[in-house]
């Protein structure tokens, strides 16, 4: 049974892959809390779908993917904002256009490039992908991240919970929601070599959704979360590893749904 | 597990916030109540920028300690006003002075409760927490808030808020929110209480709470309150009707500072 477990810690790809999923999982499940709180999931989901073409035509460029996912995403959130201040767009509808317009042209850059199979692990994720570069862009988009949030925490916490008070006080709640925006786009380029671009969405959401079950600050709301990604995430790489059919990103998120699912039966109501 | 990581979470945050300068979220105020905490001269304004004009030619003074009632018919402006005197709707024409300075966003000596605020659902928040948001405006971006637990317990006492200072808000009543959320307008140090129709909807031992804070205690707030109540307009020193797009003075206070009373 042990063996089990240990087997694949000898293989550096996994060790390598469990560190991503670490770091990974606590970011996401970080902003996940704001992420839920302010209803941004769908956002959130625009965001992540819209790296696909970003990272495409990075790759039939020739430039870094990540910087391509990074202009892919940061186009996609600014495409939105724009949209919807005009009149007769709301944002909802803003968003959902960015988002199937940008997922289509990642579509049809993929019958461009020709081969659907190279993609399935843009898509889906894939546990052997996470090479010693990827660890260091991940490292340093959590730290950014996690920063990034530690330091505007109050006024994060603030303008998520009562927006006009905010803008009282001068701290400016459509600047927060912007800085958000930039981190959640961060957040999701760092996941997408591992959970890929369909299903990164679901790590903002489902360890988030657990926390707040469980927590009663936001903080807490943030600690559980990243209990809930790390245990799901550590689990889903096993999963991976063990059904190689099973792509990593499908793996992670079905084993965060089963905290989610325990504290949903468990957790007591207050 | 969690424990550790807020524990971690804290020593790492207090090393962060000691290399960072404290940025002020607005410019500082100029201190000193000049005699007169509203003045407003030809004042129109509208709800919305592209809306119709909620009122015009509005002029009316309000001394500084003065409990005033704002009444008029739904629809007349009240919380338009009220808007205007708290920097959220901007003027189309005239000239307002709130606590020496003209109305703008990032004040923290006026404060303006909503009659239905708009708060997010279901946050993970404590009652302290929520009255502790109002010490932010004296510290500013990239200070942490661990400061003012002396004024919060202070203004928790004086509303009944101390046993549920650990209460998750989402599971307060209307009631004790509001109170709540005047004890945050009172540990932000706020000097002009904007309020529009804190009554309605409340329950009887929050609204003798409230009447008894705003009214009896003798404290240095100037009041502008909405209300559509006329068994309370006795209470108040001066009252201000809204009707047929104006504002109306109908009772002036003697101009007697309750501050140094």
């Amino acid at each position: 049974m042990l063996e089990l477990l240990t087997q694949p810690l000898a293989e550096p790809f996994f060790v390598r892959a469990l560190v991503a999923i670490a770091l990974c999982g606590a970011t996401c499940a970080c902003l996940g809390a704001y992420v839920v709180l302010r209803r941004m999931a769908f956002v959130s989901t625009a965001l992540t779908h819209s790296i696909l073409p970003g990272v495409i035509s990075a790759l039939l460029l020739g430039f870094s993917p990540y910087l391509g996912a990074l202009a892919a995403a940061l186009l996609t959130a600014a495409g939105a904002a724009w949209l919807a201040a005009r009149r007769g767009t709301s944002e909802d509808s803003a968003v959902g256009v960015m988002l199937s317009v940008m997922f289509a042209a990642g579509v049809a850059l993929m019958q461009q490039a020709n081969s659907w199979r190279d993609f399935a692990g843009l898509l889906f994720g894939s546990v052997v992908s996470v090479g010693g570069e990827d660890l260091l862009v991940i490292g340093v988009t959590a730290a950014i991240v996690l920063l990034g949030l530690r330091v505007l925490h109050k006024e994060l916490e603030l303008a998520s919970f009562d927006e006009e008070y905010a803008a009282l006080l001068g701290a400016r709640p459509a600047l927060m929601r912007v800085v958000l925006l930039v981190l959640v786009a961060l957040g999701s380029v760092a996941c997408v070599r591992l959970v890929g671009a369909l299903l990164t969405t679901a790590l903002f959401v489902i360890p988030a959704a657990t926390g707040l079950l469980l927590g009663r600050t936001v903080p807490q709301v943030m600690a559980w979360g990243a209990g809930c990604a790390l245990a799901g995430g550590i689990g889903g790489l096993y999963l991976s590893y063990y059904l190689p059919a099973v792509p990593s990103g499908a793996g992670i998120v079905l084993c965060c749904a089963l905290p989610y699912l325990a504290a949903r039966i468990f957790a007591p109501r207050c | 597990m969690s424990r550790i990581i807020t524990a971690l979470s804290r020593h790492l945050g207090e090393a962060v916030f000691s290399l960072l300068p404290s940025i002020p979220y607005a410019q500082k105020e100029k201190i000193g109540c000049p005699g007169i905490a509203v003045s407003a001269k030809q004042l129109s304004a509208a709800a919305r920028l592209d809306g119709p004009v909620a009122f015009h030619n509005a002029t009316f003074e309000i001394p500084c300690g003065c409990r005033t009632a704002l009444i008029g018919p739904n629809g007349s402006g009240k919380s338009t006003l009220l808007r205007v005197l708290a920097g959220l709707t901007p003027l189309l024409s005239g000239e307002a002075q709130v606590a020496g300075e003209p109305p703008r966003l990032g004040r923290s000596r006026i404060a303006y409760l909503a009659q239905r605020p708009h708060l997010a659902e279901l946050f993970p928040l404590k009652l302290r927490r929520l009255v502790q948001m109002g010490t932010y405006a004296h510290h500013g971006w990239l200070e942490e808030c661990q400061h003012g637990d002396e004024a919060i317990d202070l203004a928790l006492t004086r509303l009944g808020l101390t046993e549920l200072a650990e209460r998750p808000v989402h599971t307060l009543s209307g009631g004790q929110l509001q109170r709540a959320l005047i004890a945050r307008a009172v540990v932000q140090g706020a000097e002009v209480l904007l309020l529009d129709e804190p009554y309605a909807a409340l329950d009887q031992p929050s609204r003798e709470i409230i009447d008894r804070f705003l009214f009896e205690q003798g404290h240095a707030f100037t009041v502008v309150m909405a209300t559509h109540d006329p068994a309370d307009l006795g209470r108040f020193d001066r009252i201000l009707e809204m009707r047929e797009g104006t504002v109306i003075t109908r009772h002036a206070c003697s101009g007697h500072d309750h501050r140094h009373a």
